[in-house]
């Protein structure tokens, strides 16, 4: 990874047509690798008879691997990579904390608390999924950090915005705590060791249940956070010098902030519903690319888009042939890949 | 701008910060405001920049209330330097400053010509154009303090409020700053601690303990006996070389 100058205008202009090739190409990458060893004919073979039905011969078992498994898999990894960076950016910017992440708002927290009510206090009779259990674990959890916020912080029109951004911090930190204890709670008095070793596992983050069926909402949660942190870039911005410095800006800080930290919960939620509280990307992937493109958001939020996007759908290859026969949680990769290539960037940041 | 302040009252968590204040600034005018800590000079900077919605009373400018007036427009007309506000983001003095230009932007209006120009006159306006390509970080108390009023000064304001600009200048940028504030053709209310610094303002307000006790041109207003009162130092006046009144502080009462 190269230290890249600030790009100029023009270089900004070829981006734009980068971006989508690159990730293309990620996806492409992440649809051809794996356990099973497939040729890369193979795989474009099969992407051609599928998107626009050529009609090649190819084996059913490999056509399905690779339609039915990977690329769907490979869809949804790049969409979490791209949402929760995006939300680490939008968080880290509006509470003007380095240590925000997307799970702040108690939003991991509560999916654990849906999915395990779900899977193993049997809330629901089977009739709802552990993935619609977590997504409304999710929002609840969400919800009742909001409110909290909101009493702490005196709820009062005049107070000061720097103080109801540490309230926000702070409640969410309470209520992911009080959800976890709930999570610990359910598993300690129902599941067995087999059912809390699948929690644990889907907690760290786990892509192997992923179908065409979840790639829809992916995609669509992640387009919309795309655009509209694109649309507020500036906005964002102005949270530079703190809250009061974008009101003195002309940015309704109650409005953007509300409608931005809400947008990202649903958009995280629903991540989290598919595949589990996937760590590092949404802390890490925003400080990283701080130092590559800067810290105005025209850039950062694009970039760290991107950089999400390639970075988890490699962690999930990773994941999935680093030791053979076995799939490790992705989360553990995210981490063990992230963690030293943080180090480097911010030593490397720290001396230019 | 006309800026006119009626019956002004703000409270944080139900303790009272402003008591009913009434005050009219003419379009033009240099306004000191001048008090001992804690006495509210801040807070009412921030309901006159519309960060802090009054409890009671309004603030009116050019005849219109600010609390009814939509963010960007406000932004557009007022620009506030607040007495403290620091980032640790890695960003340019240049980008910095560019942040003033952010209420004359929207997403689908791009930076045009007239931004960047605004963006240079306050660069050069506070002496920091050889300054334009540095991180914030590296920069010094004053330094900061002088990119801030570029950053407001980009903002084209119609009314500019300075919260004790001159706090961490070095002399010689205190005097040039002041310099630069009384030149500006536009409305200014400026909040300081160097008495005789307010005396240079076309009219000053002495606050205390939420109240605005007395507003007048400096020479009228910051007499021996308010000084007495309601800062507690025992002053003299006494003419400086080129004539103008000046106060020396002998020792608190
Ligand atoms: N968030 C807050 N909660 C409670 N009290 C506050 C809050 N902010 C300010 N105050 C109080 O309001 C009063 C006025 O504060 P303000 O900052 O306006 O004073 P100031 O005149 O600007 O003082 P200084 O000269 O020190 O800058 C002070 O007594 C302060 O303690
Ligand atoms: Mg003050």
């Amino acid at each position: 990874m190269t230290m890249v100058a600030v790009p100029t205008r023009i270089e900004a202009r070829r981006s734009i047509w980068l971006a989508p090739c690159l990730l293309g190409l990620t996806i492409l990458a992440g649809t051809a690798i794996g356990e099973t060893r497939l040729p890369f004919e193979t795989v474009l073979q099969t992407l051609a008879n599928h998107l626009w039905g050529a009609g090649y011969a190819v084996d059913g078992i490999d056509a399905g691997i690779i339609w039915s498994y990977r690329l769907p898999r490979a869809i949804v990894a790049a969409c979490c990579g791209a949402g929760l960076a995006l939300t680490g950016v939008v968080l880290q910017a509006l509470l003007r904390n380095p240590l925000a992440d997307p799970y702040l708002m108690g939003l991991s927290a509560g999916a654990s608390t849906g999915a395990v009510l779900v899977t193993v206090a049997g809330v629901g009779g089977g009739a709802v999924s552990m993935s619609l259990g977590a997504l409304s674990g999710a929002l609840l959890a969400f919800g009742c950090v909001v409110l909290l916020a909101h009493a702490v912080s005196g709820g009062a029109g005049g107070g000061r915005a720097a103080q109801s951004a540490a309230a926000i911090i702070l409640a969410g930190i309470a209520g992911s705590q009080m959800f976890n204890a709930l999570t610990a709670f359910t598993i300690a008095r129902s599941a067995n060791a087999e059912q809390a070793r699948s929690i644990m596992f889907w907690l760290m983050g786990n892509l192997s249940g992923i179908r065409w069926d979840d790639v829809g909402p992916c995609v669509a949660v992640s387009l919309m956070g795309v655009a509209l942190c694109l649309w507020h870039r500036r906005g964002l911005d102005a949270f530079t010098f703190g809250a009061d410095g974008a009101a003195s800006l002309g940015i309704n800080v109650r409005v953007l902030r509300g409608s931005l930290i809400t947008a990202t919960a649903v958009m995280v939620g629903v991540l989290v519903s598919k595949v589990g509280a996937i760590g590092f990307v949404g802390l890490v992937v925003p400080h990283a690319m701080r130092f590559l493109v800067g810290t105005r958001h025209d850039r950062l939020v694009p970039a760290s888009a991107l950089a999400g996007a390639v970075f988890l759908v490699a962690a999930d290859v990773i994941s999935r042939i680093i030791v053979p026969g076995q799939v490790l949680p992705i989360g553990v990769v995210t981490a063990l890949v992230g963690a030293p290539a943080f180090a480097l960037i911010l030593v490397r940041g720290a001396r230019t | 701008m006309r800026i006119e302040v009626q019956q002004l009252s703000a409270k944080i968590h139900r303790t009272p910060l402003l008591k009913a204040i009434s005050l009219a600034i003419e379009s033009g005018e240099l306004f000191g405001l001048v008090g001992p800590n804690g006495s509210g000079k801040s807070t009412l900077m921030r309901c006159l920049a519309g960060l802090q919605r009054p409890a009671a009373g309004r603030v009116l400018a050019d005849d219109s209330d600010l609390a009814r007036m939509p963010a960007r427009q406000r932004a557009r007309r007022i620009a506030l330097v607040a007495q403290q506000a620091d980032t640790t983001e890695r960003l340019t003095v240049r980008q910095a400053v560019e942040l003033g230009r952010t209420p004359y932007l929207s997403p689908l209006r791009g930076w045009g010509q007239a931004d960047g120009a605004a963006v240079e006159r306050a660069l050069a306006t506070v002496e920091m154009t050889g300054f334009a390509d540095r991180l914030w970080h590296t920069l010094s108390g004053g330094e900061r303090q002088r990119v801030h009023i570029a950053r407001a000064l980009a903002q084209d304001p119609e009314l500019l409020l300075l919260d004790e600009p001159t706090n961490h200048l070095d002399i010689r940028h205190q005097l040039s700053l002041m310099a630069v504030v009384r030149e500006l053709p536009i409305t200014r209310i400026v909040a300081l601690h160097d008495l005789n610094q307010a005396a240079v303002c076309d009219r000053v307000g002495v606050m205390r303990g939420g109240r605005l006790v007395a507003a007048g041109p400096p020479h009228e207003v910051l007499n021996e006996a308010l000084l007495a009162e309601v800062f507690g130092v025992a002053a003299t006046r006494h003419a400086a070389p080129d004539g103008t009144p000046r106060l020396h502080f002998s020792h608190a009462l």
